[in-house]
């Protein structure tokens, strides 16, 4: 229940953030969140900051140059994009941590179960990703060019895929011998 | 290709979510109704596969290194409906879990990635289907480029759906001009590499035969 009342909240503070116009009362909600959060946990804010920042950077950027440096049409635009971005960030890294989504959306069997299934497998799936990426490292001299990259990204690829033909017979297979499939019709 | 919250107004995400909702309905529904017991694990390990795709990187000349899609390799494989429902799965993953992306973004990207470039791969796929390999190579470059242009096109409408009395943007401030360029022209190497790798992929996954 604790988790469903939390995607709620960030659902619909997410959304009330895109209906609310004023760079200033996003700036503040941000604070305010900030401030709950970030004061106990310092290294959420480097995360956070670290993650709103390429997206922010393109966006300033980008508007200083196609707009020629026109400042006062930056002064306009700016701010309310950047508050937005910046609050929306901050409620990321301020509520999901604390959501267990397999709780959260209980509320449909069907997903809750490909999502069960589907989060253990993406978890097994990274940490398989990163054997391979040390695997190649340790092989390696030097800087992998493009034709290794390819191949090793094909091999990725192509065993990602066979694994997951092979992972989902298995997974059917033994919820099928344990009958999980009966009442399900 | 990941849009985060707060560069789509609700008049572009509210009926998103409209055509979406009842698109996930009907792909549900279909994944019932076919009584396949493997249904609905064979749609979690697809999720699961194109989120490891999505996490392979392949350099581009210039010395950035780009991560493919591999939508193509995903459609030719499971299907535009299986397709469609992984892909959505997949971005609310990455936005729920990771911070990826943003659940405003959520159905527009089910809708450019899912639908349009599984569907585009498929049909690609299926009109080229004489020639194996440039059938595959053409399914995984436009599982990359069709979804760049839809989400090209959905970001630049913005200025023009969602501004102030004066015209002044509210959500993401640049229009075709800039998005279509920005959006579209590095994803016509990334679709390449793209293609490159779902060819090697199925080369790999099916040495010998016509199709995967």
């Amino acid at each position: 229940m604790k988790d469903r009342l939390l995607l709620l909240v960030y659902l619909v503070l997410v959304v009330t953030a895109t209906l609310v116009h004023d760079a200033r009362l996003l700036l503040a909600g941000a604070l305010t969140v900030t401030a709950t959060e970030f004061g106990r946990r310092p290294q959420s804010w480097v995360r956070a900051l670290r993650a709103a920042l390429p997206f922010l950077v393109a966006i300033n950027l980008g508007f200083l140059i196609v707009s020629k440096g026109d400042l006062s049409a930056a002064g306009r635009v700016l701010p309310l994009v950047n508050a937005r971005l910046f609050f929306l960030v901050v409620l990321v890294f301020r509520i999901l941590p604390a959501i267990d989504l397999q709780r959260a959306l209980g509320f449909s069997p069907t997903l809750r179960f490909v999502l069960i299934l589907a989060t253990s497998q993406v978890l097994a799936f990274r940490r398989l990703f990163g054997d391979f990426e040390q695997a190649l490292a340790a092989r390696t001299t030097r800087r992998p060019g493009l034709r290794t990259s390819l191949r090793q990204g094909a091999a990725l690829g192509a065993f990602f895929l066979r694994r997951a033909e092979h992972d989902a017979t298995e997974i059917t297979q033994a919820l099928t011998a344990r009958g999980f499939f009966l009442d399900r019709d | 290709m990941h849009i985060p919250d707060g560069f789509l107004g609700p008049q572009t995400y509210g009926p998103a979510y409209g055509v979406a909702g009842v698109l996930w309905a009907v792909g549900l529904r279909r994944l019932r109704r076919t009584l396949d017991p493997a249904a609905v694990p064979r749609l979690a390990v697809a999720t699961a596969a194109s989120f490891a795709l999505m996490l392979v990187t392949v350099p581009l000349p210039g010395g950035t290194t780009v991560h493919v899609t591999g939508i193509g390799m995903i459609a030719v494989l499971f299907g535009v409906w299986h397709g469609f429902l992984a892909l959505s799965l997949v971005y609310l993953l990455q936005a729920l879990m990771f911070g990826d992306g943003g659940v405003t973004a959520l159905p527009v990207m089910a809708l450019t990635a899912g639908l349009g470039g599984t569907a585009a791969a498929v049909a690609v796929h299926r009109a080229c289907g004489r020639w194996p390999r440039p059938a595959v190579f053409l399914a995984g470059w436009c599982g990359t480029v069709v979804p760049a242009v839809l989400v090209a096109f959905v970001l630049g409408a913005q200025p023009l759906l969602a501004h102030d009395a004066e015209g002044t943007p509210l959500f993401f401030p640049f229009g075709w001009a800039v998005t279509v360029p920005a959006v579209v022209l590095p994803h016509l190497l990334v679709g390449v590499a793209d293609g490159v790798l779902a060819v090697l992929a199925w080369r790999a996954l099916a040495p010998g035969e016509d199709a995967p």
